[in-house]
């Protein structure tokens, strides 16, 4: 099992079940962890690195869905071999655990798969995020590099091709059958919005009856293509009030497990969700340059794949170093300037404001996110 | 992992748990059916998980230790 010391103690990665467990000091101790220099002086607040990067492997992808995050094109850029693997060799040395792969259709890729064994052999855990059009039985069989597969799914039927262009439901269907077929960890990816809010039943009934083992909840980015189209998908404000009762009750009426992303997070401390538990199973909100940060096809490090400024360049060990230990201000001091109803909010330090990148589209990246229900009703 | 200040020493802890992994662009803010343990859960869950460790003691490889210590 990896262990990388932190200020509090250590994280320790599980094979089975998956997880990351924070370790006390004596705990850590305990498991065979000598005292840490990081073990000196006071909490810096922050961990030494990210447990995930996300590596926008490319802006490459001939699906032209219209809300793209990224705006993929077919001939978009892409990381090549060498400096994928140069990422890589950066991201290890900090002990990443996770890698996501996804960008544009990362599966278009020729070196996908050869990123993914170098990463395993780095000791990183490479995961993918696919929109599954191309998938037959044979990259299925290959795709058991991976840990966790999710497929893009933002509705079923016609949903699908609404929310995305083109009618593309039946394919994604036919690679979670075949990913299914040769593993257990696969899942559904659904980006949701105000038109297919009524309808998330029905993906959770899909993943149900596939057998998959989660369905992710996404919010609507407001980048590349997805600006534009931002306004009209965004949540309104009764239901971003109504999303978590939701999804809990889907997760218990399907008996499936259901996450929701980082940009969520408002939307479940608005109901006052219980603190402590929220803190040991790590339910947070914007997380960039602490828990996550991204890798660019231009190599660019930054704090989250939808916004914020470079804050090194991946290929120079030095400016990746000095990244993870003092930079990523732009996210990590939301915090500690944060304006009501934010400042007296009591799940601050877990919600740190909401999404960064919301706020940015809505005219102010230091304002609090205003899809939040609680700064919906404070505006008023 | 948040600002809350964590007991660091003393008795052995397990102070969170992040389960699964993330394939995704944005980070996981929330699991649902882990929050729905709720606090009584998460304390049970924090004491077998410590339990099951100590007992275990499994082999641990040290990574993205500060430069010049640690293993890699």
């Amino acid at each position: 099992m990896k262990i990388r010391a932190e200020w509090f103690g250590a994280l320790l990665e599980l094979e089975r079940p998956r997880a990351l467990v924070s370790l006390n000091r004596t705990l850590a101790r305990k498991l065979g962890l000598s005292d840490s220099p990081r073990w000196r002086g006071d909490d810096p607040g922050r961990l030494s690195a990210p447990t995930e990067v996300h590596l926008v492997i490319s802006r490459r992808c001939s699906a032209g869905c219209k809300g793209c995050y990224v705006s993929a094109v077919p001939h978009g850029p892409a990381l090549s071999l060498e400096q994928a693997k140069a990422a890589v060799d950066q991201l290890a040395a900090h002990g990443i655990f996770h890698m996501a792969l996804g960008g544009g259709e990362a599966l278009d890729l020729e070196h996908l798969f050869e990123v993914a064994d170098y990463a395993r052999s780095k000791g990183i855990l490479p995961n993918l995020t696919t929109s599954g059009l191309g998938m037959d039985e044979e990259t299925a069989r290959r795709c058991r590099v991976f840990g966790q597969i999710n497929v893009s799914v933002d509705g079923v039927g016609e949903d699908y091709r609404r929310a995305r262009g083109y009618d593309g439901f039946d394919r994604a269907v036919r690679a979670l059958e075949l990913l299914r077929a040769t593993r257990r960890e696969v899942g559904i990816n659904c980006v949701v919005t105000r038109h297919n809010f009524e309808s998330l039943g029905e993906i959770v009934a899909l993943a149900r009856r596939l057998r998959l083992n989660e369905v992710e909840l996404l919010r609507f980015k407001p980048s590349g293509r997805g600006l534009e189209q931002w306004r009209e998908n965004d949540l309104s404000v009764e239901q971003a009030r109504a999303l978590y009762p939701r999804v809990r009750w889907l997760s218990v009426r399907h008996r499936m497990r259901l996450k929701l992303d980082c940009s969520f997070a408002p939307m479940v401390f608005f109901h006052r969700p219980s603190r402590a538990a929220a803190r040991f199973f790590g339910v947070v909100g914007c997380q960039g340059g602490n828990l996550l940060a991204s890798v660019l096809p231009e190599g660019d490090l930054t704090g989250c794949s939808f916004g914020g400024p470079r804050e090194a360049s991946i290929f120079e060990p030095r400016e990746v170093a000095a990244a993870f230990e003092g930079g990523f201000q732009s996210f990590r001091d939301f915090a500690r300037r944060a304006p009501e109803p934010c400042r007296s909010c009591r799940y601050l330090s877990l919600c740190n404001g909401g999404c960064r990148v919301v706020s940015k589209a809505a005219g102010d990246w230091w304002q609090p996110d205003p899809g939040c229900p609680t700064v919906a009703a404070h505006s008023r | 992992m948040t600002n809350e200040r964590p007991k660091v020493e003393g008795r052995p802890r397990i102070l969170g748990i992040r389960p699964g992994v993330n394939p995704n662009s944005s980070s996981l803010g929330v699991d649902i059916t882990f929050l729905l343990l709720g606090g009584t859960g998460s304390l049970a869950l924090s004491f077998l998980m410590s339990a099951w460790l100590r007992g275990r003691k499994p082999a641990v490889v040290e990574v993205g230790a500060p430069k010049g210590e640690g293993q890699e």
